[in-house]
């Protein structure tokens, strides 16, 4: 859901970032407490994911460095921080370090029911934030100087925006795990992009598709047998992604091509009766017979295009000969005129 | 330092070259992430391999790995290619899927065998030199074998050298293509096939780097050196150079600071980049806190050493135990001695790195509305000629000045010869009514031309 947010601010590998960022605040919580909690590992992950945004904004911001950088940076360092840590804490003596990275990869499996309600929790309040700055939102979303000129506090909506995505990524973790939270957050809203222009069915489809990959995926995964939860959720997001791409009816690619061959056969049958139209002109009765052999050479002329003519009733066909019907001699006179309407229109 | 550690080292340092290099392109042409999906699909590739030939250390792998990343690269570029989604959401929905097929392949068939994500996903080098090159081995003979040192730097290596042949052959073809593809293809060399070279060798660097340091950390290594070359200089000569040294710098301390911690090699790789990285972001902050660290750092250490040998049960403390127990043996002059070392190193630091970060830009911004206000004051006494609008008390109310700040404006001017005061009646001088033409030009002409030799005037009243 959050997820739509992400897409469309070309946000989209924020997911990764953070969800890789996080571990470093795992790693510290545990240093302090020197016990495994996972409310307060939570609670690192998600102060460090936090430190992780704003270092990225910061970057962008203040430096010539692009996003994409400043995204890598903050992913690798902080991620090979955690690893340092981690690897440090491994050597300590009495540490209870096992199961530290099983938050790496994730385990649906070992959810407790706290964890699930923690996360419907969670999903029940940022549905709320979502629903009361819904307006806020999508004004900043598509053009953020018209919001400040509007007086709302654009960073304020900003953080309120991005706490939100941290949030629900820290939570993520423990189900997929740090790699494939970056395409949950992603996946669902992609293809939900696919279907429509407007945020709102956006927003409620992308909400439809992540639950029905991870309904689908959790029960594949149990039905086959030693498959990981996570992987299996991705895999029919993907899935999802890919079908949304070939199988909407106005962004998609098979109704694109189909468009295409048709406007294609559209201009040669325009092309081949403005060329008949160039010859009929000459000639005193318009219906003149002529062979079908001088059309060989133009370019844009095919059988196709002519039975379409004929179809048309633009021309008629008499053997070898073809000749042009009034109502044909009229269209091709204001195909010109006709197409510049259209375009201009 | 044993002969394992010169090699550890090494490999490090080859592989941060290696890396830096086409990490290098890779930030400048805006693809780093490339880079994480790269490191990410090739376990796909590693997994496919290890069906195939059932055996981790074939060069097979690395042929399916590096294969593997410039699918990753086609498929990617096919996504964004159909328009339909952003070109960092196409790579944030590429790898993923391949990962996961990766992973499930695994958990599938490769239950029983030594092939874990643990163990792709988190590289180690303290084994890499005991793991050494054999060939001409006879079957069944132990010891027939003509060992030709680790395995790693022979991998490691060559890649490095092919890297090398290709940079310097394709040198200004890279760099014409990075920079402006459009005229590259003019020129006639396709930006395409530049394109996918560049990202062949990253993804092969990618597959040998993984090996040694992990994926992560190899776009720590690839991303990191060239970022903070970046900030350093635009010249890309100097920035490959730069970003070369950043990884070797921080390959080796990284090495000693994994030695002293009794951590990963590639953890601490990493947090070096990471500081190396702050120091140029954020200068001032970041160098008073790293020496302050440094400082404290050895002051620990030698204490600790000293605990370790001398106070029986320290080794089982826990770990924030031991912390405060070697503070508790801190004297007064540890303390100044710290200070002393960190304000020698900071300073040294931020006279070595560039000028910039919060509290540098504060200056800056400070320094600039100086000069603005200098402006409006001087325009402000241009444009009148009556002595009532001259009047130093006027400007408070006129041009809504606190006190304070007009006085400190007038002294400013004063100092600079700009205006002259009779009576609390200010007029300009020559020199200021110059300046004060100049300025008007300057913020008349919108050609940013005109303006570049105008600018130099106006840094001369700075401060």
């Amino acid at each position: 859901m959050l997820g739509s947010f992400a897409v469309l601010r070309k946000q989209s590998l924020l997911g990764d970032a953070i969800s890789h960022a996080a571990l470093p605040g795992i790693a510290i919580a545990f240093l302090i407490i020197g016990v495994k909690d996972s409310n307060l590992f939570l609670l690192g992950a998600l102060i460090s994911g936090l430190i992780g945004t704003f270092w990225i904004r910061g970057i962008t911001k203040n430096t010539h460095l692009k996003s994409d950088t400043a995204l890598g940076l903050t992913l690798s360092l902080f991620f090979g921080f955690g690893m340092l840590l981690l690897t440090f804490i491994q050597k300590q003596p009495n540490a209870s370090q096992a199961g530290l990275d099983t938050y790496l990869f994730g385990q649906a499996a070992t959810l407790l029911i706290e964890d699930v309600w923690l996360i419907a929790i969670v999903a029940g309040i940022s549905l709320l934030i979502l629903l009361v700055f819904w307006k806020e939102f999508k004004i900043l979303l598509f053009d953020e100087d018209y919001t400040k000129t509007l007086g709302f506090n654009t960073n304020f909506i900003d953080i309120l925006i991005t706490t939100f995505i941290v949030i629900t990524i820290v939570l993520g973790l423990q189900t997929v795990g740090v790699i494939l939270m970056s395409a949950m957050l992603l996946a669902p809203a992609a293809a939900a992009r696919q279907w429509t222009n407007s945020l709102g069915v956006m927003v409620v489809l992308a909400a439809i598709f992540g639950a029905f990959s991870g309904v689908v995926g959790t029960g594949i995964s149990t039905v086959v047998g030693n498959l990981s939860t996570g992987p299996v959720i991705v895999l029919v997001a993907a899935s999802i992604v890919f079908i949304s791409f070939i199988f909407s009816p106005k962004r998609g690619l098979l109704f694109r091509e189909i468009r295409f061959r048709k406007n294609r056969n559209n201009i040669k049958m325009q092309k081949t009766l403005a060329f008949m139209y160039g010859i009929a002109k000459t000639h005193e009765n318009i219906s003149h017979p002529h062979t079908i052999k001088i059309l060989n050479d133009f370019q844009g002329f095919s059988k196709r295009s002519l039975q379409e003519l004929v179809d048309f009733n633009y021309v008629k066909i008499n053997g070898q000969q073809w000749s042009m019907t009034q109502e044909g001699y009229e269209k091709a006179a204001n195909l010109y005129d006709q197409q510049i309407k259209d375009t201009h229109e | 330092m044993n002969s394992a550690q010169i090699i550890i080292q090494i490999i490090v340092a080859l592989v941060a070259v290696a890396c830096a290099i086409p990490g290098t392109f890779l930030v400048l042409r805006k693809m780093s992430l490339i880079s994480d999906a790269i490191s990410h699909s090739i376990l796909l590739g590693i997994v496919i391999g290890f069906f195939i030939v059932e055996d981790t250390s074939s060069p097979l792998l690395i042929v399916l790995a590096a294969l593997a990343g410039v699918v990753t690269v086609i498929l990617v570029e096919f996504i964004q290619k159909t328009g339909l989604v952003k070109a960092d959401t196409a790579i944030g929905l590429v790898f993923p899927a391949l990962f996961s097929i990766g992973v499930i392949l695994i958990s599938k068939n490769a239950n029983d065998v030594h092939l874990d994500i643990d163990s792709v996903m988190v590289g180690d080098l303290s084994l890499a030199p005991f793991d050494p090159l054999l060939i001409n081995c006879t079957e069944g003979i132990a010891d027939s074998c003509i060992n030709l040192g680790p395995k790693a730097i022979w991998v490691i290596g060559i890649i490095l050298i092919i890297t090398l042949v290709l940079l310097f052959m394709f040198f200004k073809e890279l760099k014409v293509s990075t920079f402006d593809p459009g005229l590259a293809a003019a020129l006639g060399f396709s930006p395409i096939i530049m394109h996918y070279g560049l990202m062949t060798v990253s993804s092969v660097t990618i597959v040998g780097a993984f090996d040694a340091v992990g994926p992560i950390l190899v776009v720590a290594l690839m991303i990191a050196p060239a970022a903070t070359a970046y900030l350093f200089t635009k010249d890309l000569k100097k920035m490959l150079l730069l970003s070369c040294f950043f990884g070797v710098f921080a390959a080796i301390s990284g090495y000693w600071l994994a030695h002293l911690l009794d951590a990963s090699i590639s953890g601490s790789m990493t947090t070096v980049l990471a500081i190396l990285f702050l120091l140029v972001y954020e200068p001032i902050i970041t160098s008073i806190l790293v020496s302050l660290a440094i400082g404290t750092g050895t002051i620990f250490y030698q204490y600790y050493e000293y605990l370790v040998a001398n106070e029986i049960g320290f080794e089982q403390l826990l770990l924030g135990e031991k912390i405060k127990t070697v503070f508790t043996q801190f004297v007064t002059l540890d303390y100044i001695y710290i200070l002393v070392i960190a304000a020698i190193l900071s300073a040294l630091l931020m006279y070595i790195l560039p000028k910039r970060g919060v509290i540098f830009g504060y200056y800056k911004v400070r320094q600039q509305k100086t000069e603005i206000m200098l402006l409006v004051f001087l325009l402000h006494i241009r444009n009148h000629s009556e002595e009532s609008e001259r009047h130093v008390k006027h400007l408070n109310e006129h041009i809504n000045w606190q006190r304070i700040r007009s006085k400190s404006i007038v002294e400013l001017a004063l100092k600079n010869n700009m205006i002259t005061v009779e009576d609390k009646i200010i007029s300009l001088t020559t020199k200021g009514e110059e300046f004060t033409e100049k300025a008007i030009d300057y913020i008349i002409t919108n050609k940013d031309t005109e303006i570049e030799e105008m600018k130099d005037d106006f840094f001369l009243f700075r401060g």
